[in-house]
Formats: structure tokens, C-alpha cells, sequence
């Protein structure tokens, strides 16, 4: 039976874990997504999953041998964030290209240095052109929610590509909210079990992996990633379908609240949705035309859909929870290249916010729609590219 | 060579750059890497098969033979250049070599 429980997001992803018949979890723990593993490893001692914890010595080790174990057939994932995200910098590459649905979680976290633990999503961002599909989860139900649907898509012969989950450190993955969790078997079923396309341990068919590839094969192995991913798009769809008329929960590859007929739009990323939420309803009390565009697959990045939902808005304020050096915040450069494409083309402009966990208040995102009203009188922005809540002018 | 090795579109490859198929290296002529030659010496030669053993190209054949007892035995019947990459492992480890009389395989240049 579904239950309706509390768990923070990260133990939501442990329950995740442990029902999507998980064969291998090699993993390194870092804050703050050590509960993810720890958890689960109660799980693995308990007798509950028969899953093959490795406990191994480095986060590249961990990707490693998740890729070692998803060639041989296994469905695999781990955990982790921020500098440990990083250090699998290599392996991210490896598990895309070799083609293997590792799974993953990463828990959003500011990365070194000065050495932070909270949430921002320079991590994920960085790793945004490694070949992985990335979801971002708003709270604790989408992340779990997401983390059910992945092997379905990773797994899916039109796309058999790796698959990161995102949520934000502490914000999330340590709060306490009440969400859905949903019936062993019915989770299992949905998932059903992985179908490899070749095996290591399939000795009748002996074969090779990670062979050099040089100027006259390299780029058509990347044509093929390139349409794999593009393939996850409609995928997604299909797996979000099905799961919404099996479990109830309804996802997009974006989420419009309030954006209909709204004039002046805040496009975000994860936990700050929930308080720009709180923030339009407030507004729209007033008559206020504002809404919100939530991205929840960023990689394949949904231009078309995008486009179109924007449409009719006169003000876009793009808020980034990064800082890409000497560039605009990452979502930022997609959205206005979505945009870029209409006749009559919005006002949009970037804010990076909550670098290391800075806090954005409700007040400061009321102050972000007050500064779009003042840029759609003007006919104009008077910042493209500006940083919130920093000291100092 | 075979079609199976003419250039593929990127719709006929298989996923990841996998090679479903074992023993395929018959296939790869790594002769054309060489730039020293074993040469293998028959009449110096006691068919204990170590050159085969360690030579990672497959490079030596074998045939049916007998020792001088009459029992059946398997022998190194030459060197095919076309496969042998010219790492001189063969030689190296050729134990009539290691004994230090006379050899069995000498390592030489190419001649050019």
C-alpha cells in the first residue's frame, strides 16, 4: 500500500533506492548526501535488498565501478555532490560515452573553495556537458518521484544513457517534508528489470569494451550520444505519462505555475521554486500578471516546449544558482537562446542568487518582480547580468 | 579484407563502442607497426612453445609434429609477418636465447 510518511530528501532517495531493484551501489559518502548511502546501507545489512554495496575508496572509484558493474549487466547507482561530483569528472565522460545507464543522485552543493557545504548548483552545472540526462527535483516527492522514473529512461533501448538526480543540499536533502511513498511492488513493476544490450559476464559472447577510437570513428560515437539524448526527450514524456497514470503525480519536462496569461516570468531551478510560488500567489492577490517556469530536465534542454511556454511573456528573469566565470549563469544562456527564435522577443535578463547558501527570502524575490515591472515600463533592462545578495555595490 | 570493416555510418554502430565479436585482432594486420623482425631458426628450435605462449599477436603458427620419441607434439612452424608488431617479446623469452650458446630467435632491423 502507499503511505503517506515524513522523510527528509534524502531518505526519500534511500527508499527510492531500495525499491528500484538496485544489482550494485558503489559509493564514496560526502556531504550532504551521506544519508542517501547510509541509509541504504542499513538497508544491504538488514537482509532488505540483496543489492552489492562497494564501499569504495574515492568518488572517481565509485563512478568506476558503477560503469565496471553496469557492463556487466547490473542496474547500478550512487550518490554524491559538490567536490565529490567533481572528482568523477573523468568517469562522468566514460559511463555516457560506453553508453551505460549508471544512476545517480547529486545532491547540490557549493564546490570548493573557499570549502562550502550548502546548496548551489555549480556542481551539476559543471557537468552539464558530460553526456548525463539531468533532472532537478523541486522537493522531496519530485526527487523521489524522479529517482523511480530514471531507470526507465536511462535504461530505454532509444537512449541507454547514465542519469543524474538533483536536489538541494540541506534545503532538501536534510528537511523533514510529508510526501507519498509509493507500494514495493508496484514501484517494481514499474521499474522491471534491466535488459543489457551486451554483458561482460556473457562468455557465449565475447566482446570488447573501451577500444580506441580515433579520427575515423570518434565523431560518429558522439553523433550517436547526441541523438540518444535528443531520444530521452520524448522518452521522458512517455515515462512521466505513464508513471502520472500509475502513481498520480503528474510531471512535465518543465513545470508552468501560473504562466498562462502571466507578463513578467521567474525561470528557476530546484528549492526556490517552492518560495516563488508562495511569492506569484501573493502577487497575483494583488493583480499582479506574474508566474513561474521550473526546470526539471535540463539536459536534454527542451528549447521548443520552452519557447512556446514563453511566448506571450514581456519579462523573463532567468535566476541562477551558479556562477559560470567570465560568462552568464548557465540557464540564462539557454533560455535567452530558446527565446531568440520569436518574432516579438521578451525583455530577459540573469540573477545569479544563493551562491554557498545565501539565502533568498520571499521578500527578495517579491523585489525581483517589482525590478521586472520597473524593466517592462522602461522597455528595457537595465542589468542583463547582475549577482543578488551580495554585499557591496 | 572483409566488408565488415568498411567505414560505418553512425546508425550501424553498435552502442558505446562495443566490439560484439572475440578473436577479431586475425583481422588487423599490426604487422605494418614493425620496425625490428624476429627470425625464427628451425634448426636451433626445441618447440617448447614459449615464444607462442607470450607473443600477444598470435603471430606464431603452429603444426603437427613429434618428438623424438614418437610422441605427438605441437610445432612452431614460422613467424606470419603480417600479424608479428615487432616487440621481440618471443626473443626475450626464448629460453635457447636465455641460455646464452646459440639462439633460437634473433631480434633484427628491419632491412629498409
Amino acid at each position: 500500500m502507499p503511505k503517506t510518511t515524513a522523510l527528509t530528501g534524502n531518505g526519500a532517495i534511500a527508499e527510492a533506492m531500495r525499491q528500484i531493484r538496485l544489482d550494485a551501489v558503489p559509493a564514496f559518502p560526502i556531504t550532504p548526501s551521506t544519508q542517501i548511502i547510509e541509509d541504504f546501507a542499513g538497508f544491504v545489512a538488514d537482509g532488505v535488498v540483496d543489492t552489492e554495496l562497494v564501499t569504495v575508496e574515492s568518488e572517481h572509484s565509485a563512478m568506476s565501478a558503477c560503469i565496471g558493474a553496469s557492463l556487466a549487466g547490473g542496474r547500478v547507482m550512487t550518490a554524491t555532490a559538490s567536490c565529490g561530483f567533481a572528482l568523477m569528472w573523468e568517469m562522468l565522460y566514460v559511463a555516457a560515452s560506453m553508453r551505460q545507464p549508471v544512476l545517480m543522485t547529486v545532491v547540490n552543493r557549493a564546490l570548493s573553495g573557499p570549502i562550502n557545504i550548502h546548496p548551489d548548483h555549480g556542481d551539476s552545472m559543471g557537468g552539464r556537458d558530460a553526456g548525463w540526462i539531468q533532472i532537478y527535483a523541486e522537493n522531496n516527492q519530485e526527487a523521489y518521484d524522479n529517482m523511480i522514473m530514471a531507470p526507465r529512461i536511462a535504461e530505454h533501448m532509444d537512449v541507454r544513457l547514465p542519469l543524474m538526480v538533483s536536489l538541494d543540499g540541506f534545503i532538501i536533502s536534510h528537511a523533514v517534508e510529508t510526501m507519498q511513498l509509493e507500494d514495493d511492488e508496484r514501484v517494481g513493476a514499474f521499474v522491471g528489470e534491466p535488459q543489457p544490450l551486451y554483458s561482460l559476464l556473457d562468455t557465449d559472447k565475447p566482446a570488447s569494451w573501451g577500444a580506441l577510437d580515433l579520427q575515423n570513428y570518434y565523431i560518429e560515437h558522439k553523433r550517436g550520444q547526441i541523438q540518444a539524448i535528443a531520444n530521452a526527450k520524448s522518452v521522458i514524456n512517455d515515462v512521466s505519462a505513464e508513471f502520472a497514470e500509475t502513481f498520480g503525480r503528474s510531471y512535465g519536462l518543465f513545470e508552468s505555475y501560473r504562466l498562462e496569461d502571466a507578463e513578467r516570468v521567474i525561470v528557476a531551478i530546484n528549492s526556490i521554486a517552492g518560495e516563488i510560488k508562495e511569492t506569484i500567489d501573493i502577487l497575483r492577490e494583488k493583480g499582479e500578471k506574474v508566474g513561474l517556469l521550473k526546470i526539471r530536465v535540463f539536459r536534454p534542454f527542451p528549447y521548443d516546449e520552452i519557447r512556446e511556454a514563453l511566448r506571450h511573456a514581456k519579462v523573463v528573469t532567468v535566476l541562477d544558482r551558479s556562477a559560470s566565470f567570465g560568462a552568464y549563469g548557465p540557464l540564462f544562456g539557454e533560455i535567452r537562446t530558446a527565446l531568440y527564435d520569436l518574432e516579438t522577443r521578451p525583455i530577459v535578463y540573469n540573477r545569479v542568487f544563493g551562491l554557498g547558501g545565501r539565502d533568498l527570502f520571499p521578500s527578495d524575490i517579491a523585489e525581483i518582480y517589482a525590478e521586472s515591472e520597473r524593466y517592462l515600463q522602461a522597455g528595457k533592462a537595465e542589468k542583463v547580468h547582475d549577482i543578488l545578495g551580495v554585499r557591496g555595490d | 579484407m572483409s566488408d565488415k570493416y568498411a567505414l560505418k555510418t553512425w546508425q550501424e554502430l553498435p552502442l558505446g563502442g562495443v566490439i560484439p565479436e572475440g578473436g577479431n585482432a586475425a583481422d588487423y594486420a599490426t604487422g605494418s607497426w614493425r620496425t625490428k623482425r624476429p627470425v625464427w631458426k628451425a634448426e636451433d628450435c626445441i618447440h617448447c612453445l614459449t615464444c607462442w605462449v607470450f607473443c600477444p599477436e598470435e603471430a606464431f603458427g603452429l603444426t603437427d609434429g613429434k618428438t623424438r620419441s614418437g610422441k605427438d607434439r605441437k610445432e612452431i612452424s614460422g613467424i606470419n609477418y603480417d600479424h608479428c608488431k615487432g616487440c621481440g617479446l618471443c626473443a626475450a623469452e626464448c629460453p635457447i636465447n636465455k641460455r646464452g650458446k646459440t639462439t633460437a630467435i634473433d631480434f633484427v632491423h628491419e632491412e629498409t
